[in-house]
């Protein structure tokens, strides 16, 4: 597998005026950009991928054990105690629907700003962000007491209540939002998927692969009226989830902001939140795609431009972050709201200090070596701090959320939370579900968008050819040619103009 | 299924036209030119990315997606819009957090979710239904170096069902763009036959899937006499503890807990006012004696009011209802009812007239205003002063007033028990009627006020509860009204104040009513 990676590392991370940077490193062409895909899930998957999935089952499998005690017992189980009511389910929920942001945002936000850097690893970041909602979904869902009712959520006409739900009330906007944004995700990840499924149809010697693979591609053939189609539909799509992906993490930080608590009851929630949510989303892309890109010999795909790109990104959405922090504190002082002044004093300094502190410095203080390219192009430095930032993302939800809740107006309801063994057991049960899918992900599905980088691959072919042959003399004959950024930006066409 | 196929094999297969490769885009777009200003209109040109300008190249038309995408956008909008409007403004109504129940702003978030739904699935479907997938079998499948269609090659296709289509002229002009390849496309002749077990497979899990939801439904939809079969028990069954029953929580094993003497129940901050009550509670709530006994002495006098038309009213009552029943045997029912009743309800009132006497409640007794001839289950601490001023007229004519609505219909206007309604009831007679007390009964004559006034409030045997329907002041008016005509009835002429006897005399010779103004 280490075969494909042997072309040598050419750097560009540089960008030379005049000239766009190869987003495809190594000589390849379509054939074998196919071949360095497909073979992923077409070779036995290497050793560590058996010490990643084995592990995550079981991970999952202790989810699983732990939910079925908790329909059992009831939620008493966990540490959630008064005052404390909203603890580490909803800790939980915010910090993997954050998570679920960048796959969404780099495949509509980055492809409507025409960033072409995106088709390497959308695919891989659209499949975290299904698996991050579906990690996120389940909290909240059994967070609700008697979980097997959930469904009450949904407007249905009941013969057993006669009631209709509550429109009124941020939770219920949670309940669209979010199951909203994992279905769009979900047909917006299929959608990219189908030309590519069609690629491991067409490549694949076993008949029930064919089969399957020929199912799930619904007879994709390549058609251009097809690709026309699939454009158009793709372009709508990214329109449609621009504003989607901003809006979930406003509508989950309404969940907080429409409430009355100090700490809560604040307008900048909502950017706030979205900002964090891209940072998290982003730093756990990069968690996944340091050790994928070695694992699978992508190396020439996902190059060390992309997560420099990424990096940059981490860096500015982490300096929102703390910029937002800093806000908050100032508004809680030019408020004169002597309760928003404790509850952030008591944030701070409080009880549960700890947890503030190593929310500033795993959000705020590790991304700022990023300003520095030796930092943001090195892989190890890049890893720690994408796993930082995942931490420092808990740790906000967790110190909005607990904080706020364990010191009321009332200095009678105030208390201490303490999570319980099955709280701890749930969150780390939650990413063994995650790996789960995502091993699954890597061992059956295109990881990397096929069509979306031959796009690329057929860009940068026409540049290099112009470069090398100049513009005058080519291929077509007597027509003055001019380079078009396209509908579909992945493409780049010569358009005779008159 | 076996005859057509055969046949088919029989046939040559059918030609679609002709097929050529290429090993770059460019060259497809030539191709594409060319074919395009010989006049072909039905080709297609396959490839493993979308190539740009390859429309204006083959002359495909623009598609009608964004209009679909539109269409399904407002639907959604509206859609979401009526929902919640029809929801939580008209079938359900109700007030949250001070907000209309058509509360648009609040009403923007799950609009905006919607919308973008039902456009995001529409565009998704859309492409797909526009581009005639999802389509297993395709004439150009049928060459294996299609497959790298979705890899490195790019494909240019001439349907034969093209009007001007013409196969060595297509072959000749698909030369001269010097493809790769080229070759006559065929039609599907592979079996179109699914393998059984596919059918099979999903037979049975469309069979397994439809066993929960019919037996929910055939549950939904039938009765039974068996209990609710609980999956999740919900709060239908929970530890707690009712009325009368036992726990061993408590030293008086008791489930029942009497309130903490000296607090108040919600919702029952009247009900410790004397003026409320008729009778004084707090010797009752102070009583240091144990629960239990505390407990059965008030129980006990609640139920010796419940007994009362039975067990504790005089003779005449019972009496007439004896009679009522010796005269009427048209209705056994009742009156085995009413047997039935009388040993339990004797049973209960055993205890509650030996209740207060085994309480060492000594220190309530001196409040107890009763009279020594009346039944022990009857002592509470009445009030036995008049809580409103005595000779207050307009209290009287408030009194006189609220007797006459309701109480004058069965008691009489001078509340001696005659009145038409009993009149009529006993022509009819009815066994089941007894006969209004007479207020000037001697037993009721000197009961102290308070008594009366909670006889009022809570009703006595057939008699029943006025206390929500008249004001504590009402009640009491009624009190004083039903006390001045017990003082009426047998007055003298010297119980009169001397200053008024002239005008008395003058009137009527005999007794007078001082209320009668």
């Amino acid at each position: 597998m280490a075969s494909i990676a042997s072309t040598p590392i050419i750097d560009n991370t540089i960008d030379t005026p005049g000239r766009r940077t190869t987003l495809v490193t190594g000589n390849h062409d379509y054939g074998s950009v196919t071949r360095m895909v497909a073979r992923i899930s077409e070779e036995k998957q290497p050793a560590i991928w058996w010490f990643t999935f084995i592990p995550a089952v079981m991970l999952a499998l202790t989810f699983g054990g732990c939910t079925m005690y908790l329909f059992y017992r009831g939620v008493g189980i966990w540490g959630n105690m008064s005052p404390v009511f909203w603890a580490w389910p909803i800790v939980n929920f915010v910090f993997w629907v954050g998570i679920g942001h960048a796959g969404t945002l780099i495949s509509a936000i980055l492809f409507i700003f025409r960033q072409n850097w995106r088709t390497s690893i959308n695919r891989a970041a659209e499949a975290m962000t299904i698996f991050a909602v579906v990690c996120a979904g389940i909290f909240p869902g059994i967070h609700v007491g008697r979980a097997w009712l959930a469904f009450w959520l949904t407007p249905y006409p009941s013969l057993n209540l006669w009631m209709w739900p509550q429109f009124r009330s941020p939770l219920l906007w949670d309940v669209f939002a979010v199951g909203t944004y994992a279905s769009v995700s979900l047909v917006f990840w299929y959608m990219g998927m189908i030309p590519d499924l069609a690629t491991f149809r067409d490549r694949s010697t076993n008949k029930w692969r064919r089969m399957v693979y020929g199912i799930l591609c619904l007879g994709w053939s390549g058609s251009s009226r097809h690709w026309m189609r699939y454009e158009k539909a793709y372009t709508i799509l990214a329109a449609l989830a621009a504003p989607l992906v901003l809006s979930v993490h406003t509508v989950v930080s309404f969940d907080f902001a429409v409430s009355q608590l100090p700490g809560w009851h604040t307008t900048i929630f909502p950017p706030y939140f979205v900002a964090g949510a891209i940072f998290s989303g982003f730093a756990m892309v990069v968690t996944l795609l340091v050790p994928v890109r070695a694992i699978y010999g992508l190396t020439d795909l996902i190059t060390m431009r992309h997560l420099e790109n990424m990096n940059k990104i981490i860096l500015a959405t982490g300096s929102l972050v703390g910029l937002a922090y800093a806000t908050e504190f100032f508004i809680a002082w030019y408020s004169g709201n002597p309760y928003e002044q404790f509850t952030f004093i008591n944030r701070a300094f409080g009880p549960y200090w700890w947890a503030y502190w190593i929310m500033v410095t795993c959000n705020v203080i590790s991304p700022q070596l990023f300003w520095f390219r030796a930092f943001r192009t090195n892989l190890v430095y890049m890893w720690i701090v994408s796993i930082f930032v995942n931490i420092g993302m808990w740790f906000e939800r967790f110190v909005i959320t607990v904080t706020s809740l364990s010191r009321d107006f009332l200095p009678s309801s105030w208390g201490y939370y303490s999570p319980t063994i099955f709280d701890i057991m749930m969150l780390i049960g939650s990413f063994g579900i995650f790996f789960t899918l995502f091993c699954l992900f890597c061992r059956y599905l295109p990881v990397v968008a096929m069509s979306e980088v031959k796009g690329v691959l057929a860009i940068q072919k026409h540049a290099e050819h112009v470069r090398t042959h100049g513009h005058g003399h080519d291929h077509h004959e007597g027509l003055v040619e001019k380079r078009v950024y396209c509908e579909f930006p992945m493409t780049c066409h010569l358009r005779p103009v008159a | 299924m076996s005859t057509p196929k055969q046949e088919k094999k029989v046939s040559p297969p059918r030609s679609f036209g002709w097929m050529a490769e290429y090993s770059d885009e460019n060259d497809l777009l030539d191709a594409c030119r060319k074919v395009r200003d010989s006049g072909y209109t039905r080709t297609d040109a396959f490839a493993p990315f979308p190539i740009h300008g390859i429309d204006e190249a083959l002359g495909i038309k623009p598609t009608i997606l964004p209009w679909i995408t539109l269409c399904c956008g407002l639907t959604g909008l509206t859609g979401a819009l009526l929902m919640e409007y029809w929801m939580n403004a008209v079938s359900y109504p109700y007030i949250i957090s001070g907000k209309p129940f058509f509360s648009l702003p609040a009403f923007i978030p799950v609009m905006f979710e919607c919308t973008i739904l039902f456009s995001a699935f529409s565009t998704v479907i859309g492409m797909v239904l526009l581009n005639g997938l999802p389509k297993f079998s395709n004439p150009v499948f049928t060459n294996p170096r299609f497959d790298r269609a979705t890899d490195d090659r790019f494909f240019l296709w001439v349907d034969s069902r093209d009007r001007y289509f013409n196969g060595d002229k297509v072959k000749s002009l698909l030369e001269s763009t010097s493809p790769l390849s080229f070759d006559v496309v065929r039609e599907d002749e592979s079996s179109d036959h699914v393998p059984s077990g596919l059918w099979k497979t999903a037979a049975a899990v469309v069979l397994i899937g439809l066993i929960p939801g019919s037996a929910v439904l055939r549950m939904r939809a039938s009765q039974s006499e068996d209990p609710r079969w609980h999956v999740f028990f919900d709060m239908d069954f929970q530890p707690k503890k009712k009325a009368q029953q036992t726990s061993t929580l408590f030293a008086d094993n008791r489930a029942s807990r009497p309130p903490v003497a000296g607090t108040v129940a919600r919702g029952d901050l009247g009900s410790s006012d004397p003026y409320e009550l008729g009778y004084t509670p707090v010797p009752l709530a102070l009583d240091a004696s144990p629960t239990s006994v505390r407990m059965v002495s008030l129980t006990a006098a609640d139920d010796a009011q419940a007994a009362k038309p039975v067990e504790g009213q005089p003779p005449t009552p019972a009496k007439s209802e004896a009679a009522g029943k010796a005269e009427t045997p048209a209705v056994p029912t009742e009156a085995a009812a009413a047997k039935k009743d009388e040993p339990a309800k004797s049973e209960e009132t055993k205890p509650a007239a030996t209740a207060p006497a085994a309480a060492p409640s000594a220190a309530a007794a001196p409040a107890q205003a009763g009279p020594a001839g009346a039944p022990a289950a009857e002592e509470l601490p009445w009030v036995s002063e008049f809580p409103v001023p005595e000779t207050d007229e307009k209290m009287m004519a408030l009194g006189k007033l609220k007797f006459t609505t309701n109480c004058s219909v069965c008691h009489g206007a001078v509340g001696d028990g005659v009145s038409l309604v009993s009149n009529r009831a006993t022509e009819l007679a009815q066994g089941y009627w007894v006969q209004p007390t007479s207020l000037h009964e001697p037993r009721v004559q000197v009961q102290p006020v308070g008594k009366i006034f909670h006889t009022i409030t809570n009703g006595r045997g057939k008699m029943g509860a006025y206390g929500n329907v008249l004001s504590a002041k009402e009640r009491w008016a009624i009190v004083l009204y039903v006390r001045a005509l017990q003082l009426s009835r047998d007055a003298k002429l010297e119980d009169v104040p001397e200053p008024q006897r002239a005008k008395l005399t003058a009137a009527t010779p005999t007794a007078a009513t001082p209320a009668a103004k």
